[in-house]
């Protein structure tokens, strides 16, 4: 629901210097009652349009706004809100003063124009009037009454606080896993390097979770094309900010982040990468959990965007033990979806039942997989199947499909061609893709709304992650123990073990 | 171009204000420097385009053109075509904006045009002080 808020007053006081306090968009810690404090991320200075201030309210939480215009001529100002703890949604507001030439005064008008959801309209309409607008015309005019009063110490300006002087942006000390040369698992080892400061638009993280996936280990063996020998393999991590390059903008030192790269290098206790490539975590996710985002939303992409998965639909994932397959079934099992999954063991089986698998199918040697699936879904077949063995048993894949049936190949581990004939494709109108995450992701807002998704589905324990953690001198181990096919879940470095 | 701004704050709600001002016949019920006005060709006077011709207390005649007339933002503007002033290119608006601190509003006066650089100087004291600045004061008093 739309909701314009106008609400404008008389100050008794000339409008320069009302005008000389407004027009710093930093300056409302200084006399807004219910803004505690205010600081402009990346230390630009209050009337750089553009410029973002980021408050804290009085209640504790936090407020992210951007200022769109600032006129001295106009004596106008436009912001809109970028992140704020309300549903307070498309967000501008104009503050326009006028002067009263009859009198020493300046008429001043707040207006602003946003959406909320229709049960919390009245209630945000006049918290905004009254906590907001309100208010503040009381505070400016204590404010500006305390500057004029001569007896009173003149009220201290706000500490810039250097953000990035924290740690002085000097090279740290850290531990990286470098692999010399392609080949197995027991070519990477441990070694001490230094990380340098961040560049104008990366942050540094000290990290707490690494995640392991299996594109890494395509690195290591030299399979994946463009990556020159000795390398850091990892493309996904978890940790706190350290420090934030110049042109970073909304982290700051202390946030905890996950983040995914397509440059390699997470395997370390330290790094630096691109700010773009970090989504803030929220509390209620632990370092390890934030871990799994990479898998997880390769989960939410898939039943989204490449199936468009509808509730009732059945699902066969491949591999429904590991660590894609994992967050798989239970989000698809969130989605009302009847989940099937194969695994090699009975130990992983009973693994998959906790986790949203509705049937488990412990493939053997030349098992009869399709007769099995053909048996669950009364002979109609599979909806969606997730092929993670490449070209190995896409027959199968194809015979157990139902009419209209999708097939995705991920994850393909020998990176072989695989034939397909259209004509069975045709048969039965079948559809075969091979969806590349990173292909999905260039668009950050679906990126962001993904993670959203994920991390509340983690929040309130509708998905589980299974972590098998590893010192981050024990990457050798952590590969051998995917490569033998062994673990069950996500596999995480955790350099704090 | 000459300009001249003045504004006032009027101790009522703009709606009321707006009641009498939007009326671009009833300058003369007003503001005192103004005997007799009506509007030309009997059009109404909510007519944008009409032309308003009125009589100054010395006698002079002033012919005005309704430019715009909002009622959304309480906004009036016109142009001056015939007038005993040594001045071109008149134009004047008027606008209210509401106060909602104490229920009153904001109202601001301003005209732009161009004349010889010698007599500027007298003009805008007889735009802004004679005219506007009567009219403001008059308004004022009106609403208490």
């Amino acid at each position: 629901m739309k909701i314009t808020v106008l609400q404008s007053t008389i100050i008794d006081a000339p409008i320069d210097r009302v005008w000389a306090v407004l027009r710093d968009f930093n300056s409302h810690g200084q006399w807004h009652p219910t803004v505690a404090g205010s600081r402009m991320e990346n230390d630009v200075a209050g009337d750089v349009v553009g410029g973002v201030r980021r408050f804290s309210l009085s209640d504790g939480s936090d407020l992210r706004e951007q200022l769109l215009s600032h006129n001295d001529r106009e004596y106008t100002l436009t912001y809109c809100i970028l992140d704020s703890p309300l549903p307070l949604y498309d967000y501008t507001t104009t503050i326009r003063l006028k002067p009263v030439t009859d009198a020493d005064q300046t008429f001043w008008s707040w207006r602003s124009q946003f959406r909320a959801p229709h049960d919390r309209a009245a209630e945000l309409e006049n918290l905004v009037s009254r906590q907001v607008y309100e208010a503040g015309f009381r505070g400016l005019r204590t404010f500006l009454a305390d500057q004029a009063a001569p007896a009173r110490p003149p009220v201290p300006e706000m500490e810039a606080t250097s953000l990035a002087a924290a740690a002085g942006g000097e090279h740290l000390p850290s531990r990286a896993v470098v692999a010399a040369t392609a080949g197995g698992p027991e070519v990477m080892a441990l070694s001490d390097v230094t990380v340098p400061a961040p560049g104008p638009e990366q942050v540094r993280i000290r990290q707490t979770a690494i995640a392991v996936n299996y594109i890494d280990l395509k690195h290591r063996r030299g399979i994946a094309a463009g990556f020159d020998f000795p390398v850091t393999p990892g493309m996904e991590g978890v940790g706190e900010i350290i420090d934030v390059g110049q042109r970073v903008n909304g982290l700051f030192p202390g946030d905890r982040v996950a983040y995914m790269n397509r440059e390699p290098g997470a395997y370390a206790d330290i790094r630096c990468v691109d700010a773009d490539a970090c989504i803030p975590l929220p509390a209620g996710v632990s370092d390890h959990d934030a871990a799994t985002l990479l898998k997880g939303v390769t989960a939410a992409m898939l039943l989204s965007r490449v199936f468009r998965a509808a509730p009732g639909a059945t699902i066969l994932i491949q591999s429904v033990a590991g660590g894609v397959g994992h967050l798989l079934s239970q989000w698809a099992k969130s989605m009302d979806l009847i989940v099937m999954g194969t695994v090699s063991t009975a130990e992983k089986a009973r693994f998959v039942r906790d986790r949203g698998c509705d049937h488990p199918i412990v493939v053997a040697e030349d098992s009869r997989l399709a007769a099995d699936v053909m048996r669950i879904t009364n002979g109609r077949g599979v909806d969606y199947w997730v092929h993670t063995s490449g070209a190995r048993g896409l027959d199968t894949a194809l015979a157990c499909l139902s009419r209209c049936g999708h097939c995705a190949v991920i994850g393909d581990r020998d990176e072989q061609s695989i034939p397909i004939d259209l004509k069975v494709l045709k048969q039965r109108s079948l559809t075969v893709s091979a969806p590349v995450f990173f292909d999905y992701i260039d668009d950050r807002t679906y990126l962001q709304r993904l993670a959203h998704q994920l991390f509340t589905k983690i929040q309130n324990r509708t998905i589980i992650p299974a972590i098998e953690a590893f010192p981050l001198s024990q990457a050798t181990e952590a590969h051998q123990r995917i490569e033998s096919r062994r673990n069950m879940g996500a596999v995480v470095l955790s350099p704090g073990l | 171009m000459v300009k001249v701004y003045q504004s006032t704050v009027l101790n009522a709600p703009a709606d009321r204000v707006w009641r009498d001002l939007r009326d671009f016949n009833g300058l003369a019920n007003w503001h005192p420097l103004i005997v007799l006005s009506r509007i030309e060709k009997d059009h109404p006077a909510d007519k944008v385009g009409c032309v308003r011709n009125f009589q100054l207390k010395d006698g002079a005649r002033v012919r005005e053109k309704l430019l715009s007339l909002s009622d959304f933002d309480y906004t009036c503007t016109s142009a001056i075509l015939d007038g005993p002033m040594d001045l071109s290119d008149h134009f004047a608006t008027l606008r209210l904006f509401p106060v909602t601190e104490g229920n009153r509003c904001f109202i601001e006066w301003s005209a732009e045009f161009e004349c010889p650089p010698e007599k500027a100087a007298a003009l805008t004291e007889a735009v802004g002080e004679g005219m506007i600045q009567t009219g403001l004061a008059a308004l004022k008093k009106r609403y208490g």
